[in-house]
């Protein structure tokens, strides 16, 4: 629970994880379409905090970007 | 002596794109003759043909990419990625560990984001 500035107590919305609603049980690394939702246009993977991945498919997401970067299937840094 | 245990493994070939489709055959030839030779199997292959490559490597900026299912013994994979390293027409390759072999490329959409 946070304050704004009058003073009244507000909550959080909560975001639900795109991939337990979606009914995934592991990410693959050559989803390239599904990965690109969570990188920025540099090619950074978003903080989950912004997605609202949930810490358990934030660690495959990050090991499915990563091997997908290997195989030069997704950028390390977008060029302009 | 203890039995050699087999695992399943998927491996991603970048060839080189401007071979001709006889070589580009023959260094194909080549990874699975590797695999076959050490006692290994092969279960499936998935041409995904060329495509861009996200950065350049080595001065290429095209690949021809093959997915390839095989099953090998885990002792033999060290002197398989030797191999890889002396082959010229292989710019990238990736194998790794999997539970099931798919017999499409094909992934469902997320429902939102």
């Amino acid at each position: 629970m946070r304050r704004n500035d009058s003073g009244l107590m507000f909550a959080k919305k909560k975001k639900n994880c795109p991939f337990k609603t979606s009914g995934f049980t592991d990410i693959d690394y050559k989803d390239i379409e599904t990965l690109k939702l969570f990188i920025t246009e540099k090619g950074k993977i978003l903080p989950r905090r912004i997605t609202g991945v949930s810490y358990y498919f934030q660690r495959k997401l990050k090991k499915a970007i990563k091997r997908a970067r290997y195989v030069a299937l997704l950028p390390f840094v977008a060029q302009e | 002596m203890k039995k050699l245990r087999k695992h399943l493994y998927e491996g991603m070939y970048i060839l080189n794109a401007t071979l001709s489709e006889e070589s580009r055959k023959k260094a194909l030839d080549k990874i699975l003759s590797g695999i076959t030779e050490k006692g290994g199997e092969i279960h499936k292959i998935h041409d995904q043909g060329r495509s861009k490559l996200a950065y350049e490597i080595h001065g290429k900026r095209e690949g021809y990419y093959f997915l390839v299912y095989f099953s090998c013994p885990s002792l033999a994979m060290e002197e398989i990625w030797k191999e890889y390293h002396l082959h010229e027409d292989l710019i990238r390759f990736m194998t790794m560990r999997t539970n099931h072999v798919k017999e499409t490329l094909e992934f469902k959409p997320l429902k939102q984001v």
